[in-house]
């Protein structure tokens, strides 16, 4: 009761979910009827044909344009499940599982697939076309079960497999064929024998069948030269009695093979065929693929002929290697498989752009390098050009110094020397004036007047040449130095004039420091004050003031004066030596006081300088750089 | 009556600078003869008169710029000298350098005067020498 219950109750629940899920389901099925296409292999589904076969037929089958396709592999497997119940299970199971749905296309791989189909077609599938992959066509038998199919139908090459091998071995004198089955029964050698026939007048024919695997490998290490392998097909067992699949075979004994092997199966190229006029499930699986597209695009399955199975010449590219056969002479269309690019084919363009790299790179940095060797060298080069340069500045200035040094003494001593003939002309102009007056007229003795007078203007000249000169001479002494003695010092030997002409002389320096050489400074000053006095001659009032103040440069000295002043314009000639603005008859002086002043102030690290306009006076300045200046 | 006054020497390879000299000494009137060296060796030559006996000068007017031996040279000796080192020299040049005047001190010299050009100067040097060294005799005009 509780169970009965419990069952109704998961009706109740599924049919509330068909009825939620029917919505979708009702709207789906108006799109068109799912395309079915069932595909009975004979072996498991490992099988390394069914796996490649496989794979080529979904491809086609992918690239056809039916949305909804729906793809039943199934494996009859009655080569591991032999007898007939297991064939019987096998339609049961078919049967209920495939109950409930239409089938398009039945694909059976290979003869015993298209067998079990044909048999039980009429129960199973009765009105769906059938499409094959077998090694014999289908004869009266298979088309009175029904003529609705088509297919493939494998057939073998050994003949232009051996008519390939033969063109790239001429040289050959014999062959060898190698097969063999689990059963034993030859009948692979017997196919070869048949097909082969027509060659044993060329060729000596060897059929090495059923060899133990051991066996096979010994015998194929010591096949001899001028001769070649034909893999047909062998499946054997190892010593733990496990099935070797044909490729297996072929792996363990064709790397120690002394002959080149060729084969027909496309899946032994690769595992040590050279080559052949292969055929196999990948151009099977394709071409199976493209029938089935066919009939479910509508055509009918008897429409379609009955194909041989694709085949064509394919190669292992290693092999080719191993045994020095050039590509070139290979038929055309050949498949050359397994190519191993060398390092330099897979790699050419990378490795051409790195070299390519590295050689820009390497250009780059010898391009610095050399640049930086030639800065290095342009470096060395001006700096040696430099101490060369500051070497011989060095030397000319020592020249200089000692040319300087010696023109200075030899302006010095020349000056000396000619004062000594002046003070002959001097003294006795001066004896013969005052001892021999009475014996001289007026005119002589205005001579005399004349002569004294130029002495005295040659002596004077030659005192402030020699000024001038001690003046650069001379060394510098700097001392703190009191502004207001100083002045008043160097006035004082002015007094006389200064009081002779009636001079206002106002001095308006009230004290403070500077540092200074007291000799430089006083020349400069004194010389500043006679030029003064000397320009305030014609002045009716002369006025001269010296006065100081303190400037962020250091300490201003001034003269001013409200003599006859000057042209600006020609301020700078005034401080050069032997420049004059006027008549020496009218100011007389030798044009050096000025001079004297400047290189003074020059001594001391100062300036000298003048501010005037003509007629109205003029000021005469010396800066000072350290000094303090009382207010 | 005669008197032996004490000569003065000078020290002068000029002739114009020697003569002025005297000349201008002889304006003052002196009666001290005048005793003349014309170059250093002539001067060193008188210490050894002097030592023969010979009267030493009341003063020596010394030009620094002899031939032979020079001046400052002179000088040295002579303010080297055990007896002589006190006749007052006066050194009467025409170098103004400050080299020449420092070592002319430095050795002892008595004072040092500049050669004047004008001829008046030379005439108040004079005076100021015979005022200095008042010991000069002069003939009263």
């Amino acid at each position: 009761m509780k169970v009965a219950q419990h069952i109704s109750r998961r009706k109740l629940l599924l049919a509330c979910s068909a009825v939620l899920l029917f919505v979708p389901i009702a709207a789906a099925q108006k799109a068109p009827e799912p395309k079915r296409v069932l595909a009975i292999y004979w072996d498991n589904k490992d099988f390394r044909g069914n796996v490649i076969f496989d794979e080529q037929f979904q491809k086609v089958l992918k690239s056809a344009p039916f949305p909804n396709l729906e793809y039943y592999p199934e494996y009859l497997e009655s080569s591991r499940f032999p007898g007939d119940d297991h064939v019987e299970a096998f339609y049961e199971y078919l049967k209920r599982k495939y109950d409930d749905r239409h089938i398009d296309v039945i694909l059976a791989i290979p003869d015993t697939p298209l067998n079990f189909v044909l048999k039980y077609r009429k129960d199973l599938f009765p009105d769906t076309p059938i499409v094959f992959n077998a090694t014999k066509p289908p004869g009266e038998a298979e088309y009175a079960v029904t003529r609705d199919m088509t297919g493939i139908v494998v057939q073998t090459t050994h003949r232009e497999t051996l008519d390939l091998a033969l063109k790239l071995h001429p040289d050959t004198q014999q062959l060898f064929v190698i097969s063999g089955s689990l059963e034993h029964d030859h009948r692979y050698e017997a196919t070869a024998r048949q097909e082969l026939a027509p060659y044993e007048n060329r060729v000596h024919i060897t059929y090495l069948t059923d060899l133990p695997l051991n066996e096979l490998i010994t015998t194929t290490q010591k096949l001899p030269p001028r001769s070649i392998g034909l893999y047909v097909w062998q499946k054997t067992r190892d010593d733990q009695g496990r099935i070797l699949e044909t490729f297996e075979v072929l792996q363990r004994f064709a790397p120690t093979a002394s002959v080149p092997l060729y084969g027909l199966g496309s899946g032994n190229v690769g595992m040590g065929l050279v080559g052949g006029y292969v055929q196999g499930p990948d151009g099977n699986g394709k071409r199976v693929g493209e029938m089935v597209v066919r009939i479910l695009n509508g055509e009918r399955a008897q429409d379609i002929a009955i194909e041989p199975a694709p085949n064509g010449p394919m190669f292992d590219w290693r092999q080719l290697q191993r045994w020095a056969i050039d590509e070139s002479r290979l038929p055309a269309g050949s498949v050359v498989r397994f190519r191993e690019f060398s390092f330099w084919e897979l790699y050419k363009w990378r490795i051409v752009g790195v070299i390519a790299l590295f050689a820009l790179q390497t250009m780059f940095i010898g391009v610095l390098l050399v640049e930086r060797r030639r800065r290095k060298r342009a470096r060395e080069l001006l700096a040696q050009l430099n101490a060369e340069l500051e070497e011989r500045i060095a030397a000319r200035t020592a020249a200089l110094d000692a040319k300087t040094r010696e023109l200075e003494a030899f302006a010095y001593s020349v000056a000396h020397d000619l004062k000594a003939p002046l003070r002959g002309i001097d003294g006795y102009s001066r004896l013969l004036l005052e001892d021999h007056k009475d014996q001289l007229d007026d005119e002589g003795r205005s001579f005399l007047n004349t002569i004294q007078a130029s002495a005295d203007e040659m002596s004077q000249l030659i005192q402030d040449l020699l000024d001038y000169s001690r003046l650069e001479r001379r060394e510098l002494n700097p001392h703190r130095l009191e502004l207001q003695p100083l002045v008043k010092a160097v006035v004082e030997q002015k007094q006389h004039e200064i009081v002779d002409r009636d001079i206002d002389f106002r001095v308006n320096v009230n004290g403070g420091y500077v540092m200074a050489d007291a000799n430089g400074l006083s020349q400069a000053l004194k010389n500043y004050i006679d030029n003064a006095v000397k320009f305030t001659r014609d002045v009716s009032a002369p006025l001269v003031e010296v006065g100081s103040r303190e400037t962020p440069g250091g300490c201003l000295l001034w003269v001013r004066d409200n003599g006859i002043g000057f042209d600006m314009k020609y301020h700078d000639r005034i401080f050069n030596i032997f420049q004059r603005l006027n008549h020496s008859e009218d100011y007389p002086g030798t044009g050096i006081g000025l001079a004297i002043v400047r290189k003074a102030m020059e001594r001391l690290g100062g300036r000298a300088w003048a501010e005037s306009e003509p007629g109205r006076g003029a000021t005469f300045y010396l800066e000072i750089p350290q000094g303090t200046v009382a207010k | 009556m005669t008197t032996t006054f004490s000569p003065i020497l000078i020290v002068e390879d000029r002739a114009v600078d020697l003569d002025l000299t005297k000349r201008a000494f002889a304006r003052r009137r002196l009666l001290n003869p005048i005793e003349v060296a014309r170059d250093g060796e002539e001067a060193l030559a008188y210490i050894e008169r002097w030592e023969a006996g010979e009267p030493t000068p009341v003063f020596i007017m010394l030009d620094l710029r002899l031939p032979k031996v020079d001046g400052l040279e002179v000088l040295r000796r002579l303010k080297n000298h055990p007896t002589y080192s006190s006749i007052p020299v006066i050194v009467l040049t025409t170098s103004a350098e400050d080299t020449d005047i420092n070592e002319a001190y430095r050795l002892g010299c008595n004072s040092y005067i500049i050669k004047p050009v004008d001829f008046n100067k030379f005439m108040e040097v004079a005076l100021q020498v015979e005022v200095y060294w008042g010991a000069l005799n002069r003939v009263l005009t």
